[in-house]
């Protein structure tokens, strides 16, 4: 071997750092490949929508407030567009978009504005108390509604601080509201404002829906793992909202919806897979909410069964729960099962006012679509509402009574007069004769979702005791032996 | 998913559900189910004994006569060994067991004894046996025929007859059974094969000896037969005309998880009301035995008082959980429906043969043996041990565990999968019997574990337990690692008049310790302590030699012979209560580490009785190769020894002499090499410094220097993660799979680089330089080292020119030779059949498998470690201390300027001449 005497004196790159790379990538890179690596999960949390920072509206509104539309005159000198926007969405109009039906030749829009439920059957000629819940003011009874003011949109029932304002009358503010003061407290909307009118739905905390209460102001993790313990989310957290059109449609005043307009799960857990290859065969078939929220009504009962027959009789004692003479006769259940059905997120029949009734069968004010064999059907959790309302003996429809109104069943209890007062107002002719029919009305059940220790176990629908009817969903027995729907 | 086949009798018809918006999961109460009428099973009548149909004679059924109208009951009651229970192998050969199955093998929790033909007392007697242990017993079989195999009708009553006589618990004699009068007992079809059969009432039957009632007692208040106040009436308005039973009144159905828990364990079908627990009821014995109740629900909502009950998120078993019935794995072994598993025989190219039975022939005649596994104490029919459905005939573990579990084949081929998915059991199981004493009841002293204080009273805290873990052999042959209960029962025994050894029996016992039901009263003089009357949990043992003599005496004047203490501990397998996911073991340092699950000792017994160790029950599957030791406090636990086993288990097993040597040698070398350098660096203070005169030198080309750094890296990383794998319990921040991951992928790295090395050297010829002449080997070495050690210190020149044809000196070359071509293969050997262990086991055990394997490798790296730190020492030799460094990395070193030797020599003996 030579002996290589170096002299040169130049500067020579220092090779040797190139083989010490080598060796640091030679080691490196086969370690990093195999090393065994946590699965990426995506964190739901980070889905959650960006909120403004709040401004303190403290020293910015200034000036006298007579009524609620000074207010909102204030409020739109610099939020110009804000209640163009509200007039646009149906917190306003209190109407769905257009739908076409197959058993009506024109369009039908179906809202608190012009339909009924099975609760306090309709708000047209109620105005006085439904409107509470209106966010717009001074909605009557025999005016139509300026629907184009913008001043009466009311923009306090969601942004102001609760504590200071609440609507009595019409969609007015109260009588003790201070305006001022409710004004400067504006805010991005909490459970608080939401609250104050859909935990209350039906004429009291959780009668309507089943899964909104006023439990959910202060629910515990137990109750709600996303508004409860930790989480604390806000309504706005999943029904995302983008100038004023707030995510998320009502099945009961709907006929079909935009799965790009309603709230879903995958918001925010996206690609759920769970841990349990098991459970993720469930996926296909069955929706989160059936398994996430096990039992409607947790902790206030919520009504189950109202039968408007038994109204108007004397010498019962009014209780909140079994019988009030203005309304009759009711069940309350509280932490209960829900009821299952196939569901593709529309409904395939929803009553109209006018729509002939059998009054021998059940009538259907809203009929969820969906079938064993739909693949976009999922088995779903629904609130079912029995009741026995008044129909047009003579006519077969369900007929809406002015009962808080003017002159209405709540001030002189009597049926035929509601009716014949309501003749005009509703467009639906009185024979003269009516009788009571049972009616279904279902309400998805989505919210207060259980933490996931809580979620149904497997034997909760399989086995001897489970929970679903295999036979009346479609399937010949227990997929757990016969197999799935797809199979 | 796999239908069902129809061939299984329709079971009930699912439940319908009430009106949705009332009816409640949670809050309110299950309704009660009602009992489902069979759809297909056809109506038939009911005869007794003499084929008379029932309603004429008035007489009791006969299951034999009735369900034999169609199926063949002959062939079901010979093909069942749940009705023979060991009889057909009963036989005496003077030991304490006849048989294997419960009627002859004596239970030390039950204690009571089934004496055997000649025996000098009377314990059980056949009919005695029946009674005592009928809530189980299924008919047929011991309760139909004699051990001789005649009917049990043609043994004439006779006291002196184990067979046909009765203990008077008062006298004390033995007195004549006469079969005739109760009848015997037969196969009772009902006991599962309806909904609802009423154990209560042929208990009750069986208890006062009316064996020949007791089917027809499982009817009783169910539709069909009455119970009356002198004996029972059949309800005529349940038949039909013909004489066949009414439609509504068919309810035969294929067994329900019921069925087999009225005898076998505690299960909980009814999800929506907490489950509560009988602990320790021997009546539910796979629960007394081993804490595993069966139920789909979670652990969190029982109504157990259970330590931590919150987080328990769990099932209790998780097959019960997905809605399988214990007919699923063990089913009927000639069902049409399981073919395909229970086919074993045919020609080797056969798959599978469908030629099976039709529906109706299985119908008719239904083998009764039912596929069984292998656990330790339910020995009766060996033959077709292993023949039921293991976790691997339905889950995949190499695709369960895929994601995490690194060496899957290893780990299954050592651990049973009720090792980590059965860690721990959530209800009290028994732990010991004391038969040597009795309490006030006239029962045992007993302990259990996993509960503190009572097990059933409701303030007691239940903790659960963890299983101790032992090898068992499998009929193939496999010895895997699976948990156990270990239950330590204390008796006495005595030799009778025959030479026999037989436990002594409970009426003896209570002969000598009671008088007119209350202790005898030289029997408190030996155990009260305190003699305040009373006998406390803290007297009533026998743990000194005055206590034993007491009692030994009053045996003997009773006539038993050489009375002595024996301790007997036995195995209950744990094959149910199992868990998934985060709740099984899935955490490496379980088992790798030193306080390992594989290790942990189990408590066997507070204190033993008079100092006698229990013997491990070696009549089972299970190699109990750990020891029995007793601690301070004078409780005995068995030690788990897993090198027993020929188990290594890295990061918990180690042998410590290894250990210590190694240890040893690199701290020797440290030592040396800090003591050598510390005297060269005092020497040069002293010497007056003459700069040596050097050359600069292309000494190492850029590929030996990539492959030596690469080596030290890897070599360095190894021996970093290799002690970390050794010894988690000092490293416990390090994920123990990733380090495995890292060890083995710079192993793979090293080899690499070793191989290639090797093939340069070779390919290039360069390898003759490692390779020192042989001759003037020793001269030249001796030379080198006498530099080490004198001339070094003086400030000499190295003895040997440093070329770069010529780089190391002799004692470089050997040792260089020894590491790379001698340790470091040996290392990679021993290393790759540690990682292949389960792919090459012939060879892996050739060397002595893991137990030799893995001390070996651990024994070269403590060599590799002590080379290191000699091997730098070494490189400061050079003309300054970082020049070697220096030249290993930049490929340059200044070398000095070397004369010849001879030269060498020569200016010294100038200078010696000057």
């Amino acid at each position: 071997m030579k002996k290589r005497l170096s002299t040169s004196s130049r500067r020579r790159f220092p090779f040797w750092t190139l083989g010490l790379l080598g060796i640091i990538l030679v080691i490196l890179v086969p370690v990093l490949y195999f090393l065994p690596r946590a699965k990426p999960s995506t964190n739901p949390a980070d889905y959650l929508p960006q909120k403004a920072v709040h401004v303190d509206h403290a020293d910015i509104v200034k000036g006298d407030f007579e009524t609620g539309q000074d207010v909102t005159r204030a409020c739109l000198e610099c939020h110009e567009d804000a209640a163009t926007q509200v007039m646009g969405t149906t917190h306003w109009t209190w109407e769905s978009k257009a739908f076409d039906v197959p058993w009506r030749d024109e369009p039908v829009t179906i809202g608190k504005a012009n339909q009924i439920n099975n609760f306090c059957i309709s708000a047209q000629g109620n105005q006085k108390s439904c409107m509470s819940c209106h966010i717009g003011y001074g909605w009557q009874e025999d005016v139509p509604y300026d629907y184009e003011n913008a001043y009466n949109v009311d923009c306090l029932a969601c942004h102001a601080d609760m504590a200071q304002y609440g609507k009595g009358n019409y969609g007015e503010p109260s009588e003790s509201v201070d305006l001022l003061a409710a004004a400067r407290s504006v805010r991005a909307p909490t459970r608080e404002n939401c609250g104050a009118c859909h935990f209350d739905g039906g004429g009291g905390n959780g009668v309507k829906h089943g899964d909104l209460d006023e439990s959910l102001y202060f629910p515990s993790e137990n109750n709600d793992v996303h508004m409860g313990g930790q989480l604390d989310m806000q309504c706005t957290d999943c029904h995302w909202t983008n100038e004023h059109q707030i995510l998320g449609r009502m099945l009961t005043d709907n006929y079909t919806i935009d799965p790009g307009e309603q709230v879903s799960c995958e918001q925010c857990h996206v690609n759920q897979q769970h841990e349990d290859e098991r459970i993720n065969t469930h996926l296909a078939a069955i929706a989160c909410q059936t398994c996430h929220v096990p039992a409607l009504a947790l902790e206030d009962p919520t009504k189950v069964f109202w039968d408007w027959s038994q109204a108007g009789q004397d010498g019962r004692v009014d209780d909140h729960f079994t019988y009030l003479k203005i309304k009759g006769e009711f069940v309350y259940d509280k932490n209960f099962a829900p009821t299952y059905l196939w569901f593709n997120g529309n409904n395939e029949y929803r009553y109209l006012l006018g729509d002939k009734i059998d009054p021998n069968a059940v009538t259907y004010i809203n009929k969820p679509a969906g079938n064993i064999d739909d693949l976009s059907a999922k088995i779903f959790p629904f609130k079912l509402h029995v009741a026995k309302q008044p129909y047009d003996a003579v006519n077969n429809y369900i007929l809406a009574p002015i009962t808080a109104g003017a002159d209405g069943f709540w001030t002189n209890f009597d049926w035929n007069n509601a009716f014949e007062l309501a003749e005009d107002r509703m467009g639906l002719p009185y024979s003269g004769s009516y009788d009571f029919a049972e009616t279904y009305m279902y309400w998805p059940t989505t919210h207060m979702v259980q933490p996931s220790e809580n979620a149904l176990q497997c034997d909760a629908c399989h086995g001897a005791d489970g929970l679903l009817d295999w036979e009346a969903l479609g399937y010949p027995g227990d997929p757990v032996e016969w197999g799935g729907r797809d199979k | 998913m796999t239908k069902r086949n129809l061939l299984i009798l329709i079971g009930l018809l699912l439940g319908t559900i009430a009106f949705p918006g009332i009816r409640s999961a949670l809050a309110k109460p299950e309704p009660a189910p009602v009992e489902e009428v069979s759809p297909l099973h056809p109506t038939f009548a009911l005869l007794d004994k003499n084929g008379e149909n029932v309603l004429k004679s008035g007489e009791p059924l006969s299951t034999m006569q009735t369900c034999g109208q169609c199926h063949d009951t002959e062939f079901i009651q010979n093909h069942a060994f749940h009705s023979d229970l060991g009889l057909s192998d009963y036989a005496q050969d003077g030991e304490v067991n006849a048989s294997s199955g419960t009627f002859g093998k004596w239970d030390p929790l039950t204690y009571r004894f089934l004496s055997q033909k000649g025996d000098e007392r009377l314990d059980l007697s056949t009919a005695e046996w029946l009674m005592l242990n009928g809530s189980r017993v299924v008919g047929g079989g011991p309760a139909e025929t004699s051990r001789a195999g005649k009917p049990l009708e043609d043994v004439k009553a006779d006291s002196a007859n184990p067979e046909a006589s009765l203990l008077n618990p008062e006298t004390g004699q033995a007195e004549a059974w006469d079969w005739d009068e109760s009848g015997t007992m037969e196969m009772n079809c009902f006991l599962c094969h309806i909904d609802k059969p009423n154990y209560e009432a042929r208990l009750e039957a069986l208890e006062s000896g009316q064996f020949e009632l007791a089917n027809t007692a499982t009817l009783f208040n169910g539709g069909l037969v009455v119970q009356t106040e002198d004996g029972f009436k059949w309800n005529e308005s349940a038949f039909q005309e013909d004489g066949e039973i009414g439609e509504d009144h068919v309810l035969i159905k294929d067994p329900t998880n019921e069925n087999c828990a009225a005898c076998h364990g505690e299960i909980h079908t009814d999800s929506s009301s907490p489950l509560t627990l009988r602990a320790g009821d021997l009546d539910t014995p796979q629960t007394a035995t081993t804490g595993q109740v069966i139920s789909a629900q979670k652990i969190s909502e029982s109504g157990v008082n259970l330590s931590g009950k919150a987080e328990l998120n769990r099932s209790w078993d998780i097959h019960a959980e997905r809605q399988l019935q214990c007919t699923d794995c063990h089913y009927a072994l000639n069902n049409p429906a399981r073919a395909g598993e229970t086919q074993k025989v045919g020609p080797e190219h056969l798959l599978y043969d469908p030629r099976t039975l039709e529906i109706s022939e299985y119908l008719e005649r239904p083998d009764h043996n039912f596929a069984r596994g292998q656990s330790a104490q339910y020995n009766v029919a060996p033959e077709l041990k292993g023949t039921m459905r293991r976790c691997e005939s339905c889950h995949d573990a190499s695709k369960g565990h895929s994601d995490w579990l690194p060496y899957i084949d290893t780990h299954m081929a050592a651990v049973a999968c009720e090792t980590c998915h059965i860690p721990q059991l959530y209800a009290p199981a028994i732990q010991s019997y004391d038969w040597t004493v009795l309490t006030l009841d006239k029962g045992p002293v007993k302990a259990y574990r996993g509960v503190e204080g009572e097990p059933n009273e409701v303030t007691s805290l239940v903790t659960g337990y963890k299983p101790v873990l032992l090898n068992r052999t499998n009929i193939d042959g496999q010895q895997l690692l699976t948990p156990y209960n270990l239950i330590t029962a204390y008796y006495w025994v005595y030799e009778d008049a025959n030479g026999n050894t037989r436990p002594v029996r409970l009426l003896d016992l209570e002969t000598a310790y009671f008088e007119n039901d209350a202790y005898a009263s030289d029997i408190l003089s030996a155990f009260d302590a305190n003699s305040n009357g009373i006998l406390s949990d803290d007297e009533l043992m026998i743990d000194s030699s005055a206590k034993e003599a007491a009692v030994k005496s009053k045996l003997i004047a009773l006539g038993l012979e050489n009375p002595r203490i024996e301790g007997l501990t036995q195995p209950y397998s744990i094959n149910h209560n199992v868990t998934r996911g985060e709740n099984a073991v899935n955490e490496c340092k379980a088992c790798h580490n030193d306080e390992s699950r594989v290790s942990q000792p189990i408590k066997l017994v507070s204190y033993a009785p008079n100092g006698v160790l229990p013997a491990f029950d070696t009549a089972n599957n299970v190699n109990a190769s750990g020891e029995i030791v007793k601690s301070d406090n004078g409780a005995v636990y068995y030690n788990p020894v897993p090198a027993n086993d020929e188990m290594y288990v890295f990061g918990s097993s180690r042998v410590r002499w290894i250990d210590w040597f190694g240890a040893l040698m690199f701290a020797g070398t440290l030592v040396g090499v800090i003591g050598h350098g510390t005297l060269r660096y005092l020497s040069t203070r002293k010497r007056a410094r003459a700069p040596k005169q050097t050359e600069r030198v292309y000494m190492y080309e850029s590929y030996r220097r990539f492959w030596h750094w690469l080596q030290t890296t890897s070599i360095v990383i190894l021996l970093f993660t290799g002690l970390i794998i050794h010894r988690p319990d000092i490293f416990g921040v390090f994920s123990f799979r990733g380090v495995v991951t890292i060890h083995n992928v710079i192993a793979v790295i090293l080899v690499v680089n070793a191989l290639l090395s090797v093939f340069y050297h070779i390919a290039t010829e360069r390898v003759q330089e490692y390779i020192p002449r042989p001759y003037g080997f020793f001269d030249d070495a001796i030379v080198q080292a006498k530099y080490y050690i004198s001339d070094i210190f003086k400030g000499e020149g190295h003895p040997f020119e440093k070329r770069p044809d010529s780089r190391m000196n002799p004692i470089q070359k050997v040792t260089y030779f020894g590491i790379l071509n001698v340790l470091l293969p040996l290392q990679i050997l021993t290393g790759v059949l540690m990682w292949g262990v389960q792919k090459w086991p012939g060879i892996a055990n050739w060397f002595g498998g893991l137990p030799f394997l893995a001390p070996f490798h651990s024994l070269v790296a403590w060599t590799f470690a002590a080379f290191i730190v000699g091997h730098v020492y070494m490189t400061t030799t050079g003309a300054t201390p970082l020049e070697s460094i220096r030249g290993m990395v930049t490929g340059y070193e200044e070398v000095e300027v070397h004369e010849h030797v001879e030269e060498v020599n020569e200016k010294k003996e100038v200078q010696s001449e000057k």
